[in-house]
């Protein structure tokens, strides 16, 4: 492992800040309503400066009120599932863990499934309402990786195959369990099948931008607060242990901020696969495996990949559109492979 | 190996007695004495174009479709209804006959155990995989697959004539003719409403052009701004914006309360700049408008009321001047609304 050095982490983070702003600039240009780049810079510009009547025209106001506010949670969505999927795996030391993997995605979905239920029956306030589906899909996701985690467990130790085993069956146990809530619940509950597919054309509450934010910022600081400990997880618990590592602290830090990271990103966006293994091992293929540079990265490298993705997603059959899932079912499993069969992984 | 077939063929034997002579008891029980009729069985083409071999006298109906079972009330022959699904709701009384499961994975064993004549499916609900098992334990079966409100009138006659109901059938079908009549006369003058018609708000579903719904819409003088080939596009909101669209859509049964859900839309980036948002345009109507069933025309007449309340406000003057009875379309109305509560009794019911 080469030394960190400040210079090599601004480097690379600003390398890939400036794609994923090309990509951004792309996303933005690209829709039902074209515009011009120096529409775009204008209108960006008086938004930043709050003169939002001078926006140019409607076209100024679809592309601020929609378009943007969608590749921000595509940015959101993509830097939250892989940074979950690249500690899970660091953590659980094994390179296919993965929020959709491990069956996290499918419990914060039924968590949020259950929070919608639960909302139409109770009268909350409205503040606690916008609450109840992240924070359903929170508690969902944190459920699974402890039973995940358990069930992996032989002898006291994480067991590899085990573990994984134990994930690919929570997940298939949570889809028929989504399946049976699906069918057994009201007609209004039926829709959010299109939901779970894998969606980012959801407008978002504006109080609800700030929890996402928020949620965000804190679980991913807490993670990054344990990359020097998971680059020495990599050798082994026990190992890792001797060498003077809070084990227990990291695993409880880590596997509740990644529940957040991922309960956040699917109570909002529904399941996305393939983001969480593919983007950390692009991102160790080209910034090397050291956390403290990997972490930021894979957040940078999956917010280019989810924006990229949701792109074609509402472009590709205008003016309909794809769910993002779907796309990145059909581009990541090749991928995936390609990988697997080069010996990366 | 002999034993074995010997066996089977017993079984099957059996098998077919015991399907048979059920369902030859059963119509027995229910029918008049029985004339001399020489034979029992006729053919019978569908509406997807298969040929079927039905008992003369259909005297017990499945239904595996809502809108089959509604047309079975409509048509006055509930009695003969033995059973229907889950989502047979409508009327309320639908609730309370045998249920077989749901319309897309209904029980073939509970279906059979009914001894039905006939069962009724239709094809944009029910799977052809049902059909053909039932067809494999002897039981026929007749899809409907209406694309058009002409071709729901239409079908609405003929499974009349099926069932052996073929007045009750047309008098039907020409009250629901003179309704649509009624209502082109009121909106002929007008331009059409430029609507977005809600299935889903999240993501946003809209209705393409070969639906029912999309020809349910014209009749009210409307006209969807979607333009679409499949039957439920996923709509861009970015299009939506674009396309401005007049008036915005909802069925009741999406939301438990689409009213509410519909004034939460006045919040949310992207749909505020709806100028139908803006200026609280909706239109709500019963879900109705989903079933191609005769409650349809209620639908679409209650909708034509909403989008064109101009059309129909003026209406009392001009009745005045005019030598025809009043209010022409109340009388006529009250055949439909029999089986047509409002939206809001409706709610209730479900």
């Amino acid at each position: 492992m080469r030394p960190l050095t400040l210079r090599r982490l601004f480097l690379q983070c600003s390398l890939l800040a400036a794609i994923l702003f090309v990509v951004v600039v792309v996303a933005l240009k690209l829709g039902a309503v074209p515009v011009s780049l120096y529409g775009l810079g204008r209108d960006l510009i008086s938004v930043l400066l709050h003169q939002t009547s001078a926006l140019s025209s409607d076209y100024g106001m679809i592309v601020i009120d929609i378009r943007l506010p969608r590749i921000l949670l595509a940015i959101f969505v993509g830097a939250s599932l892989s940074v979950a999927g690249t500690s899970y795996q660091a953590l659980l030391r094994n390179p296919l863990a993965d929020p959709y993997i491990l069956g996290v995605s499918s419990g914060a979905a039924v968590g949020a499934i259950l929070a919608v239920v639960a909302q139409t029956h109770l009268a909350l306030p409205v503040w606690l309402a916008t609450l109840t589906t992240p924070l359903g899909a929170f508690l969902g996701a944190l459920a699974t990786i402890a039973a995940v985690y358990f069930l992996g467990l032989r002898e006291g130790q994480i067991d590899s195959g085990t573990l994984l085993l134990a994930g690919v069956i929570s997940a298939s146990f949570l889809s028929a369990i989504i399946i049976f809530l699906m069918s057994t619940l009201s007609r209004d509950v039926r829709g959010m099948a299109f939901w779970l597919m894998g969606d980012l054309s959801n407008s978002l509450q504006p109080s609800l931008r700030w929890i996402l934010g928020a949620g965000f910022f804190v679980a991913a600081v807490a993670i990054y607060t344990t990359a020097a400990d998971l680059n020495l997880l990599l050798a082994g618990e026990k190992e890792a242990m001797h060498l003077g590592v809070d084990v227990r602290r990291v695993r409880l830090v880590v596997y509740i901020a990644a529940s957040i990271l991922t309960g956040l990103a699917v109570s909002v966006s529904g399941a996305i696969g393939y983001v969480g293994i593919l983007v950390p091992h692009v991102m160790r293929l080209l910034c090397g495996s050291d956390h403290r540079i990997l972490l930021p990265t894979a957040a940078f490298g999956g917010a280019i990949a989810v924006v990229a993705a949701d792109t074609l997603a509402r472009t590709v059959v205008a003016p309909s559109e794809l769910p993002v899932g779907a796309i990145f079912a059909i581009v990541g499993a090749p991928l995936f492979i390609y990988l697997l069969r080069r010996g990366s992984i | 190996m002999f034993i074995h077939s010997t066996l089977r063929a017993v079984a099957a034997a059996a098998l077919v007695l015991l399907l048979n002579g059920g369902a030859i008891c059963a119509p027995q029980d229910a029918a008049a004495p029985p004339l001399p009729v020489p034979p029992a069985y006729r053919q019978v083409t569908d509406e997807i174009g298969r040929t079927i071999r039905v008992r003369q006298a259909i005297h017990r109906i499945v239904s595996l479709a809502p809108n089959l079972t509604e047309t079975i009330y409509a048509l006055g022959l509930q009695d003969r209804l033995v059973g229907d699904t889950d989502y047979c709701d409508f009327p309320p009384e639908a609730q309370l006959k045998t249920k077989v499961g749901g319309a897309v994975n209904p029980s073939l064993e509970a279906i059979a155990a009914l001894h039905p004549d006939l069962v009724l499916v239709t094809k944009n609900l029910n799977r052809l995989e049902t059909v053909q098992a039932l067809a494999e334990i002897g039981i026929p079966s007749y899809a409907t697959d209406p694309h058009t409100v002409d071709a729901i009138i239409a079908s609405v006659a003929r499974l009349a004539d099926l069932l052996g109901a073929p007045e009750i059938g047309a008098t039907l079908a020409a009250d629901l003719e003179r309704h649509l009549a009624v209502l082109h006369e009121r909106l002929a003058s007008l331009p059409p409403r430029r609507v977005l018609f809600i299935v889903w708000t999240e993501p946003l579903i809209s209705i393409g052009n070969d639906t029912f719904i999309a020809d349910a819409l014209r009749y009210a003088g409307a006209v969807s701004v979607v333009d679409s080939s499949q039957n439920w596009p996923q709509v861009n909101l970015e299009e939506v914006v674009h396309l401005q669209p007049e008036f915005l859509i909802f069925v009741e049964s999406h939301f438990g309360s689409a009213p509410q859900s519909a004034e939460a839309l006045a919040d949310l980036p992207g749909w505020r700049l709806l100028n139908a948002v803006r200026n609280r345009r909706y239109a709500t109507i019963s879900d109705a408008i989903n079933r191609p069933a005769p409650r349809l025309v209620s639908a679409v007449e209650d909708l034509a009321r909403q989008l064109h309340s101009e059309a129909f406000t003026e209406k009392p003057q001009n009745d005045k001047d005019q030598t025809n009875p009043p209010a022409p379309s109340a009388p006529h109305l009250s055949s439909l609304t029999e089986n047509a509560a409002t939206p809001k009794e409706q709610a209730c019911a479900l």
